[in-house]
C-alpha cells in the first residue's frame, strides 16, 4: 500500500459516523446544556456569598472557641498542679499580680482564622461545626 | 440583466466565537453546525471510545461543551476545527477509560451497515477496520497527527500549533505512524 492509498482510506474512516451524525439535533443538544451550565452557574453564584459567609462565621466561633477553652483549660492544669508548691510563700499583691497574668494569658487566646484549619479541629468541635452548618 | 444579489457575508469562528462570548447561543449554533461532522469524522476515525459509531453523536457533544467552556483559553494558536479536535482527542481518551471500566459489546458491522453491496462492504471494512486498529494501536501523538494530516488534510504548522509541538517533530510523528500502518496493512 503506497502513501496515496493509504491517506484515502484514512479519509474514508469515520466517514459512516459523520454521514449519519444528525448535525441540526446535536447543535440543539449542545445549546440545551450549555443553557442549563449557565442557569446553573447562575444559581450558585447568587447562593455561594451567603453560604461563605456563614460558614466562614460559624468557623470563627467554633476554632476561637475552641481555641480559648483548650488554653484555658491548659492553663488552669498548670495552676492547680504547680499551686500548692509555689504559692504557699507568696504574699497578697503577689499572688493578685499571678491572677491578673493568668486573665492576661486567657485574653490573648485568640486565635486568628488563618492559623486553623479544618484538619486543626478535634471530633467535639468538628460534630459542632457541622451541627451549626446544618442549622 | 438584473443586478446581482449582495452575497451574505459568512462570519468567521472567530466572529462566532466572539459572538458566543457576548451571549448569543445561535452562534454556538452555528460553530456546531459548521464544524460538527469533521469533528465526527475524527472522532469515528480514532475509534470513538471503543463504543462504536452510533456514541460518535455523544462524544461530538461532548467535544463542543468542553470547548465552549474552555473557550476562554483558545488564543488563535491554530484554526477553531483544529483546537476542536486536539479536545476530541481528550474526550476520546477518557471515553477509553470508562469503556474499559464498562466493557460494552459493540454491535457485528453486518448489523450496523444494511444498506449497499454486502460484499464491497466487506472488503472496504475490512481494510478500514484494520486501519483503524492499527490506529488504536499507535501512540496518542503518532494518531493524532496522522488522522490531522492525511484525513484532515491540515499543514504540518497548524497540526503542531494545536498539540504543542514543533512542525518537524508534527512530521516525524507522520512518517513514524505512516511507517507502523503500512507494516499493520500489509
Amino acid at each position: 500500500m503506497n502513501d496515496d492509498q493509504l491517506e484515502k482510506l484514512a479519509q474514508r474512516l469515520g466517514a459512516r459516523a459523520a454521514e449519519r451524525l444528525d448535525v441540526e439535533a446535536t447543535a440543539q443538544a449542545v445549546i440545551e446544556r450549555l443553557r442549563a451550565e449557565r442557569a446553573a452557574g447562575e444559581r450558585i453564584g447568587s447562593w455561594l456569598p451567603r453560604q461563605w459567609l456563614r460558614i466562614a462565621a460559624a468557623l470563627v466561633i467554633v476554632v476561637g472557641g475552641g481555641a480559648v477553652a483548650l488554653r484555658i483549660m491548659g492553663s488552669s492544669h498548670q495552676s492547680s498542679a504547680s499551686a500548692p508548691a509555689d504559692l504557699d510563700g507568696l504574699s497578697t499583691d503577689q499572688l493578685k499580680q499571678v491572677l491578673e497574668g493568668v486573665g492576661e494569658s486567657g485574653g490573648e487566646a485568640v486565635v486568628s482564622v488563618q492559623d486553623v484549619g479544618l484538619d486543626d479541629l478535634n471530633t467535639v468541635e468538628l460534630r459542632a461545626l457541622l451541627e451549626s452548618l446544618e442549622g | 440583466m438584473p443586478p446581482a444579489e449582495p452575497v451574505a457575508a459568512v462570519p468567521s469562528d472567530a466572529a462566532l466565537i466572539a459572538a458566543w462570548k457576548g451571549g448569543d447561543e445561535q452562534a454556538a449554533a452555528e460553530l456546531v453546525r459548521r464544524h460538527a461532522r469533521a469533528l465526527a469524522r475524527f472522532l469515528g476515525a480514532s475509534g470513538s471510545g471503543g463504543r462504536g459509531d452510533a456514541d460518535v453523536d455523544d462524544l461530538v457533544q461532548e467535544t463542543f461543551i468542553r470547548a465552549f467552556r474552555a473557550l476562554g483559553r483558545f488564543r488563535g494558536q491554530c484554526r477553531f476545527r483544529t483546537w476542536l479536535m486536539t479536545i476530541g482527542g481528550n474526550v476520546l481518551k477518557d471515553a477509553y477509560r470508562k469503556a474499559r471500566r464498562t466493557r460494552v459489546v459493540p454491535l457485528a458491522e453486518e448489523l450496523r451497515d444494511t444498506e449497499g453491496d454486502p460484499h464491497e462492504h466487506a472488503v472496504a471494512g475490512e481494510m478500514e477496520a484494520r486501519l483503524a486498529a492499527g490506529l488504536e494501536r499507535l501512540p496518542r501523538m503518532q494518531r493524532e497527527v496522522f488522522l490531522l494530516r492525511a484525513q484532515q488534510g491540515l499543514e504540518y504548522e497548524e497540526i503542531a500549533g494545536a498539540l504543542g509541538t514543533t512542525p518537524g517533530a508534527a512530521r516525524v510523528h507522520f512518517h513514524h505512524a505512516v511507517k507502523r500502518l503500512k507494516e499493520q496493512l500489509a
